[in-house]
């Protein structure tokens, strides 16, 4: 495998993480917005980078296995399955894709923004707690001490 | 070899026992030098000023050494352990990414084997150590209530308590409807400005360090005044050994400057504050003709009876949002309901709840603390949705007791980037502790229940969560049984002080570092009225 290989099936890379995680519900899939950080972080680590290039292989050679000519060719159900079989045969590849697809997108923006959360830096802003009285502790400390004396 | 200029006390390492000496030791006069192999944290280096903050969780703002792999960490084998240790090397150590949960050990922590025959009792107490912790919570800025029936009256907090919000007030009330104990937690985390220091603003991850200092880091706290007071601080010296005069006493240590060079600094005194796994490496890495063993390690026990608090965690899934992102990370309430020793649960000694905030939007994706991963596929959308800001997470924090076998050794290949050789950790959970954490997680899961909780889950052993490293160079009467003396003296050389985490005789079932603290502070004080 040469460097940047991986980068060169992004395309194929793409389509497993719709897969992995469709557009739904106003959130885009995540090949969409996980794609740009799983390649990153595969740039990143020669180790990672064959992993997910090998990993990508037995995906095509699965959906090839189907009787189609790739997996871009299957249906979504299809791929689904294809990657249920992966999933099961090379469970250290498809542990490292997952995690890392699930770090890009819910790391990214879009996301954060669509689950209701600013996407910003935490600082300065920080989060706002609305002032609330001080809890009702009475029940707690009718008890009397709960500590034994030493 | 350069040789620096001689100091009265040399304290390696800046964390939090290490920085309380430094300042009581300073703020009396006492010559201060401290080595540290880490170096300062810019403020603004913190991730929280990045919009990728959560990213950085898993690389270089991981608790665990070996992820994180910064060039002032050294590597730990922890594969025949089944917590990985956590530690940071920074001035304020690991109080740069712990959660700031700030309890206290109780009176009965102290007297384990008289009350409950198991472990040892310690040769100190309570009552002795009060006045430390006191002068540790002004130092650190604690938030809380006073009034706590599980402990003796404390003075008073210096902030009120971090607030409940939806998701502390809705466990609380499961403890509430259960008639359990249930506390604000004591946190080390300012609610209102104090002592010069801002309030929190509840941004969320106190792990991944406080970039306004309102988490209570040593850096923030302690160093200002000691260097003030007059205590000199070498950042990135990373220690080699401890070196010995020929009267036997410990005269100061060799270490790697910045630039790599080798350096001697000359003390009349050394105090170790290194943590539970990095005091017991040095001292075995300090061999002579005088200490083939391990320098101060006649006993043989230097490295052993490590304790981890082992962690079980529950998490409860709820059908309504409960802003679990907002406000510190690790603290909200704590429980003791199960803390002291009642022999018919089936183990002996306890545990408390510490029940933290809710999960940012990719830990919520990997699980958490729990470990199980959202499902992928067409169903993912739902079950994401379905678990996140819907869950809360108990962590039961059982007390281990000291076994022999789970020790810090030396590893035969492993070393540093200077070369020195690295710790290899060996530790299995006991049977009493299996019990306690079991027995926990079938509470937890009421306590959940009780609370809301539709659907609950748990990890029954969280591996990354060795927060909490002790027991190693452990404090006694007795030289044939224990390390250091009753004030912190090694009994084989009476100049060689441990404060850190590694004196400790037992781990009670809460956080330690209040109470690191407080003893590092007696310590301190007995040096002082003796002049080191």
């Amino acid at each position: 495998m040469t460097p940047g290989a991986l980068a060169a099936r992004r395309d194929l890379l793409a389509l497993v993480l719709d897969t992995l995680v469709p557009a739904s519900a106003g959130f885009p899939g995540a090949g969409a917005v996980g794609l740009d950080h799983v390649l990153a972080v595969a740039a990143a680590s020669a180790d990672l980078e064959s992993l997910l290039w090998r990993g990508l292989q037995v995906v095509e050679e699965a959906a090839r296995a189907q009787g189609g000519s790739g997996f871009a060719q299957l249906s979504p159900d299809d791929r689904e399955s294809v990657l249920r079989q992966v999933e099961q045969s090379h469970a250290d590849f498809f542990d490292a894709l997952v995690r890392h697809t699930y770090d890009g997108y819910y790391g990214h923006p879009t996301v954060v923004a669509r689950l209701g959360l600013d996407p910003g830096p935490l600082q300065p802003r920080g989060h706002r707690i609305e002032a609330a009285d001080l809890p009702d502790l009475t029940r707690v400390t009718a008890r009397g001490p709960i500590y034994r004396q030493a | 070899m350069a040789t620096d200029d001689p100091t009265d006390v040399l304290v390696i390492g800046a964390g939090a026992s290490g920085a309380a000496v430094a300042w009581r030791l300073s703020g009396a006069g006492i010559g201060v030098v401290c080595l540290e192999q880490g170096d300062w944290v810019d403020p603004r280096a913190y991730p929280h000023w990045r919009a990728d903050w959560e990213l950085h969780r898993q690389t270089d703002w991981s608790a665990e050494p070996n992820v994180r792999r910064l060039p002032q960490d050294y590597p730990v084998n922890d594969r025949a352990s089944s917590i990985s240790p956590l530690m940071y090397n920074a001035v304020g150590g690991s109080t740069i990414h712990w959660s700031a949960h700030f309890p206290r050990f109780r009176p009965s922590d102290f007297r384990v084997r008289s009350l409950d025959g198991v472990a040892d009792d310690w040769p100190i107490d309570y009552a002795t150590l009060e006045p430390f912790f006191d002068l540790n919570d002004r130092m650190m800025g604690v938030a809380g209530i006073t009034g706590d029936p599980a402990y003796p009256p404390k003075s008073p907090r210096q902030t009120p308590p971090i607030p409940l919000d939806t998701l502390g007030a809705t466990i609380a009330g499961g403890f509430e409807r259960l008639g359990w104990h249930w506390w604000p937690s004591d946190s080390a985390i300012l609610t209102r400005d104090y002592d010069g220091r801002r309030a929190c603003v509840n941004c969320g991850p106190c792990d991944l360090g406080c970039p306004i200092g309102a988490k209570a880091s040593t850096d923030v706290t302690y160093w200002p005044k000691a260097l003030a007071a007059g205590a000199r601080l070498v950042t990135r010296a990373r220690v080699r050994e401890i070196t010995l005069g020929p009267d036997g006493l410990a005269d100061g240590a060799i270490y790697y400057d910045r630039e790599g060079r080798v350096r001697a600094q000359k003390a009349r005194a050394v105090v170790l504050a290194a943590n539970g796994i990095g005091t017991p490496r040095l001292l075995l890495n300090s061999r002579s003709a005088r200490f083939p063993d391990g320098l101060a390690n006649r006993s043989g026990l230097v490295g052993r009876n490590l304790m981890f608090h082992p962690y079980a965690m529950v998490r409860g899934t709820f059908d309504r949002p409960l802003g679990g992102h907002r406000g510190p990370i690790g603290c909200s309430i704590i429980s003791q309901e199960f803390y002291e020793t009642d022999l018919s649960r089936g183990f002996v000694r306890g545990y408390s709840f510490q029940v933290a905030r809710g999960l940012s939007p990719i830990a919520s994706a990997n699980g958490g603390s729990v470990g199980d991963r959202v499902p992928w596929g067409r169903e993912h959308r739902r079950a994401y949705d379905e678990r996140f800001d819907r869950t809360i997470t108990v962590a039961i924090i059982g007390e281990d007791l000291p076994e022999p076998g789970n020790r810090v050794d030396l590893d035969p290949a492993l070393a540093d980037d200077h070369g020195i050789p690295a710790p290899a950790v060996s530790y299995t959970l006991s049977e009493n502790s299996r019990r306690m954490l079991d027995h926990g997680i079938a509470r937890g899961r009421e306590a959940l229940e009780a609370a809301g909780a539709r659907e609950v889950a748990f990890n029954p052993l969280l591996r990354a969560g060795g927060w909490h490293l002790m027991g190693t160079a452990r404090m006694g009467r007795d030289p044939a049984t224990s390390v250091i003396d009753p004030e912190g003296r090694c009994h084989d050389v009476p100049n060689l002080y441990i404060v850190d985490g590694s004196a400790m005789v037992t781990s009670a079932g809460v956080n330690p570092t209040s109470t690191i603290q407080a003893v590092a502070l007696y310590v301190a004080d007995g040096m002082t009225r003796r002049r080191a």
